[in-house]
């Protein structure tokens, strides 16, 4: 008997509204771009975004963080699997929109920030961390890029004298920017992708995991990343 | 005990109705910035607008349209833009933009020539004013008004942009002003 048969709602409401709109709130507010002037711009994700995001999703599956057999379990209901499937579609825009989010737009920096990314995801695939330790990793991975990309960089090459430029051009004394163009992002857009990235953050750690409480369960993750079939009477 | 509460509470707690409406609400939230995306507000008065609109309880202000009017009556163009403007925030409706276009092609149009900047400007204008239709035609019925149709308007903006040997044809002085 499963948690919705037995009249429990709680999960439900989590799995119909909580999640899908956290996931599509960082899918809306992860390409937006506030300019100095205040205007706003929806920047879609570059095809890029949607290779890392794939990355980003397997390493969340690789991990247990992220369990599509939970979302399309056979027990489930059809509007349960409509549910999951809300869930993981929104799941994958909101992953776009957060690498695309934390990437410089354009420029030689963007293909650094891209071939560094490729490394961490393909480095986190291979070394199969588990829940807890792959969103540590997250955290540290967004969190990394968000001061490289709008603290470093923004105060690099903003167009005033600020403190952090001061400081940051005298800790890099020697070292001239040549003629390696960046367009910093307005400051609002800053601090729109901060609270979108711990969105993001708080979405992946709420996602549901492991089997549905009171389901029968035919399956049991006994180790990170591997899965073993475990005999369960009350199914046959 | 779950039959001692409301049926409206009832209704809450059921597992298929909470997943339906959570359907519901994803569903017109992705509409939303799906639409987001593709319009491309430039302010939050425009997504304010462009949602209003979309549900159709978007109203312009009369009176600043009004006082539009009668500036574009008088031919102070800058003026009349800034009124519609402000009557029209979020640029979503077809008459008040039509206008705005309308503004831009009489300022920019001379007996012997076009400003050409003043007629993209224009075009941008008829292009925002068709777009708030559903047959991407407007109709304004302004006895003042030359060009009543946008298809009016855009071929004399196409006209008037073009280069040609026409140009040169004096008789193109005694034109009467759009």
């Amino acid at each position: 008997m499963t948690a919705e048969a037995r009249g429990d709602v709680g999960p439900v409401w989590h799995e119909a509204f909580t999640l899908p709109l956290v996931f599509l709130s960082t899918a809306l507010l992860g390409g937006l771009r506030i300019d100095a002037g205040g205007g706003l711009a929806f920047v879609r994700p570059p095809l890029f975004a949607l290779v890392l995001a794939v990355m980003l999703i397997a390493a969340l599956y690789r991990s247990g963080a992220f369990d599509p057999a939970r979302l399309f379990h056979p027990r489930r209901t059809g509007l349960g699997k409509a549910s999951g499937a809300v869930i993981v579609v929104a799941l994958a825009a909101a992953a776009a929109q957060m690498m695309a989010a934390l990437t410089p737009d354009e420029g030689l920096f963007a293909l650094a920030f891209d071939l560094v990314w490729l490394v961490l995801f393909g480095n986190t695939l291979a070394a199969r961390p588990n829940r807890g330790r792959l969103l540590s990793s997250l955290l540290v991975m967004f969190g990394a890029a968000f001061v490289v990309k709008f603290i470093l960089l923004g105060a690099l090459y903003a167009p005033d004298a600020s403190v952090t430029k001061r400081v940051v051009m005298a800790l890099v004394e020697g070292v001239s920017l040549g003629t390696l163009a960046y367009q910093p992002p307005g400051p609002a857009t800053g601090y729109v992708t901060f609270a979108t990235g711990l969105l993001f953050l708080a979405g992946v750690a709420a996602l549901p995991r492991g089997p549905e409480p009171g389901a029968g369960d035919g399956l049991v993750r006994v180790v990170p990343g591997e899965v073993v079939a475990v005999p369960d009477p009350r199914l046959d | 005990m779950a039959d001692a509460l409301p049926a409206s509470d009832r209704i809450w707690r059921s597992p298929s109705v909470i997943r339906m409406a959570g359907l519901a609400v994803a569903a017109a939230y992705a509409v939303f910035i799906v639409w987001v995306y593709v319009a491309q507000p430039r302010t939050l008065r425009e997504v304010r607008g462009g949602v209003a609109a979309s549900i159709g309880v978007y109203r312009i202000d009369a009176a600043s349209f009004d006082e539009g009017l009668r500036y574009f009556r008088t031919d102070r163009f800058a003026e009349a833009r800034r009124a519609f403007a402000r009557a029209d925030p979020a640029q979503r409706d077809a008459r008040t933009q039509y206008y705005i276009a309308y503004a831009f092609l009489r300022e920019g149009w001379g007996r012997v020539y076009a400003d050409d900047a003043l007629y993209r400007q224009a075009e941008v204008a008829l292009q925002r004013a068709q777009a708030a239709t559903s047959d991407g035609v407007v109709r304004v019925a302004d006895p003042d008004l030359t060009l009543k149709t946008s298809d009016e308007m855009a071929e004399a903006l196409a006209r008037g942009l073009r280069g040609d040997a026409s140009d040169l044809n004096p008789l193109s002085m005694l034109e009467k002003r759009p």
